[in-house]
């Protein structure tokens, strides 16, 4: 298949980059080292003559060029990650939709839900983080930040939807966008798990698109959840959100795989203390006509 | 603000790079591998994960990297230009040179006018080297007044006591010494008026009446504002008729005005001696005693003043004198050298002048 060739390339094409990103810090490395034994000979010995300045901003000045080129270069990796992914990601769909509607084919066997939730939690894990160059604020779906009011979720989109259940009540499930039809503003969905549950058709109301990146709590901490917010939160084995007040917000952000909470922030429900992982916020107006919420 | 201590604003990051080896081994591992090898689409998240944290270092290590350089720059400016009001924005060294400031008059190290040049790196090396120790000495200088400053201090706080005295001085003086004219309205006492307890009192009756306005005008909305209002209008001006006749009899005595004038007649015939806070209202004028002076005294500054004045004017006379006499000597100065005699214009000359002199100086001494 065309996909898996091309990704090989954009694979190649990654180890490339990432060659280059050495190169260029190893380059970088000499003029860093400078730096140090310069702050040492002004600290130590108290030396902030003019020359000493001068030099130093000279030296500072080298290493801005170098590390925005390492910036840069580290960006463009990142970009080719995300390229990957996403051409994987339309070659799930692209076989989901297929096996949708051939009925020839014997049904795919439906993941098993310790399968699933594991899935869940990696690409929860491994939501971009967003770091913005000098200047730039976190964007719409970073971390707390809500989406914009125009905002329409793509095929293939995590959201959470309020949904009715079978005894008549509401549930915030996860779930992934099919479709969004403008005319009648109503999203298809399908539940995450998808062991026999139908696809609902819901109003926008009903729909709260889910971050596409993390927060780096040391450079935007004004994208997080601050304490005491209520926030809709998701437990770790079940596809169900339940409300819950932030109990304490990240410090910095983790990447070590066996975090239990690896994304935005670290969540205690208000009747249950077990840590929760947190994706979304919820909308106010929607929980406003809620009556039996099950917490 | 040149303290070596107190103004190094900056901070000495610690702007080593990420060890790469030990926290992205994922990333370590693919820069070892072949180009065949390549990177396995499992590995895709780990990579990930690496280089964003190797990008948030980097982007945290430019942001460092700028905010120092941009305090570099200004303390460079600032200390280029002490003299100057607003802070140097310009981080080009090599910028066209900044006019002198005016200020600089005022301080009297003249040396240091040079101080914008030196601070240069460009232009460093061109400097005379007794410039370029100066300014390296400067971090260690305390704050930048000049060498000898204190006579010139001295003669600056003596100044105003021994100038000359002005027109203008002579005129405050005369205004200061104008008796005041329309002094008899201060000398009315005014009536002691209602007593402060009695006054609060009524103050409070009002306030309370106010609010309980006010409270109605809540409840009954906006029918009953008109009728509130006026309810408060009338008991306004109710209190207001009652006060006026209450201090119309409380005006400093209530006695009433025929007692005044019979203890008033009673005490100029001496039967009654006057009481200490008298009810009586003191109707006599007071002597004019301007000021609280005596006006002997003022007078005498005055006349001082004018006197000063007139000997000003008589040393200016001697000044110019002076300058007569000089020349005069000048002239048979420059005739003797001349081995000639000094012609008889020149010895009169010279006489005048001195006489002249002589003359002012003997007003002067009178």
């Amino acid at each position: 298949m065309s996909a898996d060739t091309k990704i090989a390339e954009l694979l190649t094409e990654l180890h490339q980059l990432i060659k280059q990103t050495q190169e260029e810090r190893s380059r970088s490395e000499h003029n860093l080292l400078n730096i140090q034994k310069t702050h040492e000979r002004m600290q130590t010995e108290n030396k902030t003559s003019p020359y000493y300045r001068t030099k130093l901003r000279g030296l500072y000045t080298t290493a801005k060029a170098d590390a925005e080129a390492e910036c840069s270069i580290l960006r463009r990796a990142l970009d080719k990650i995300a390229e990957i992914k996403s051409l994987q990601e339309e070659r799930r769909i692209a076989a989901k939709s297929a096996r949708v509607q051939s009925d020839n084919d014997p049904p795919r066997k439906t993941m098993r839900r310790g399968v699933l939730m594991t899935l869940l939690q990696q690409s929860a894990m491994t939501l971009p983080l967003w770091i913005g160059k000098p200047g730039e604020s976190p964007p719409p779906l970073c971390g707390a930040i809500p989406a914009s009011s125009d905002y329409v979720a793509k095929q293939g989109d995590k959201v959470a939807a309020r949904v009715k259940v079978v005894d008549g009540d509401e549930q915030w499930i996860l779930a992934e966008v099919v479709s969004y039809s403008h005319s009648t503003n109503k999203y298809e969905v399908d539940d995450i798990d998808e062991e026999g549950k139908e696809r609902h058709t819901l109003s926008r109301r009903r729909i709260i698109p889910l971050p596409q990146w993390k927060a780096n709590p040391e450079t935007d901490p004004e994208a997080l959840f601050s304490k005491d917010q209520l926030v809709l939160a998701l437990y770790p084995q079940t596809t169900c959100f339940y409300r819950a007040l932030i109990h304490t917000p990240p410090h910095r952000v983790s990447h070590a795989p066996q975090a239990s909470n690896p994304t935005s922030s670290v969540v205690q429900c208000q009747t249950r203390t077990r840590t929760l992982l947190v994706l979304c916020q919820k909308s106010s107006s929607s929980f406003g006509s809620e009556k039996n919420t099950s917490e | 603000m040149s303290e070596l201590k107190d103004c190094s604003p900056l901070k000495y990051y610690d702007f080593k790079p990420v060890d790469h080896v030990r926290l992205c081994p994922r990333y370590t591992a693919v820069l070892g591998r072949s180009e065949d090898d390549g990177i396995g689409s499992g590995e895709l998240d780990t990579l990930q994960l690496e280089l964003e944290t190797l990008l948030s270092s980097a982007s945290r290590r430019l942001r460092a990297l700028e905010e120092q350089r941009q305090i570099l720059t200004d303390w460079q400016d600032k200390k280029g230009d002490k003299r100057f009001l607003k802070m140097g924005k310009d981080p080009d060294p090599a910028a066209t040179p900044r006019h002198k400031p005016k200020k600089q008059k005022l301080d009297g190290k003249g040396a240091h006018g040079q101080g914008p040049g030196p601070g240069r790196p460009k232009s460093k090396n061109l400097q005379p080297k007794v410039q370029e120790y100066e300014f390296t000495d400067d971090p260690q200088d305390i704050p930048c007044t000049p060498k000898n400053d204190a006579p010139n201090r001295f003669w600056a706080s003596v100044e105003p006591y021994c100038a000359d005295i002005t027109n203008e001085e002579i005129r405050l003086l005369e205004e200061l010494l104008k008796p005041l004219e329309d002094e008899a309205e201060y000398f009315k006492i005014p009536a002691l008026g209602k007593h402060y307890s009695q006054r609060w009192a009524q103050e409070d009756l009002l306030e309370e009446q106010r609010e309980g306005a006010r409270a109605n005008d809540k409840k009954k909305g906006i029918m009953g504002g008109p009728l509130s209002e006026l309810d408060a209008k009338d008991v306004d001006s109710l209190l207001k008729k009652s006060e006026s006749q209450h201090e119309s009899q409380e005006d400093g005595c209530p006695f009433g005005p025929l007692t005044q004038r019979l203890l008033q007649a009673l005490v100029e015939e001496n039967i009654i001696s006057p009481m200490e806070d008298s009810p009586i209202p003191d109707i006599s004028g007071k002597d004019a005693d301007g000021a609280g002076t005596s006006p002997r005294s003022q007078g005498k500054a005055f006349r001082l003043a004018k006197e000063e004045m007139h000997k000003q004017g008589l040393r200016q006379r001697v000044r110019v004198a002076d300058n007569e006499v000089m020349e005069g000597f000048r002239r048979i100065m420059a005739a003797r050298q001349k081995k000639r005699t000094p012609t008889k214009k020149e010895k009169d000359q010279a006489w005048k002048a001195l006489k002249e002199r002589e003359s002012i100086l003997k007003l002067l001494d009178s």
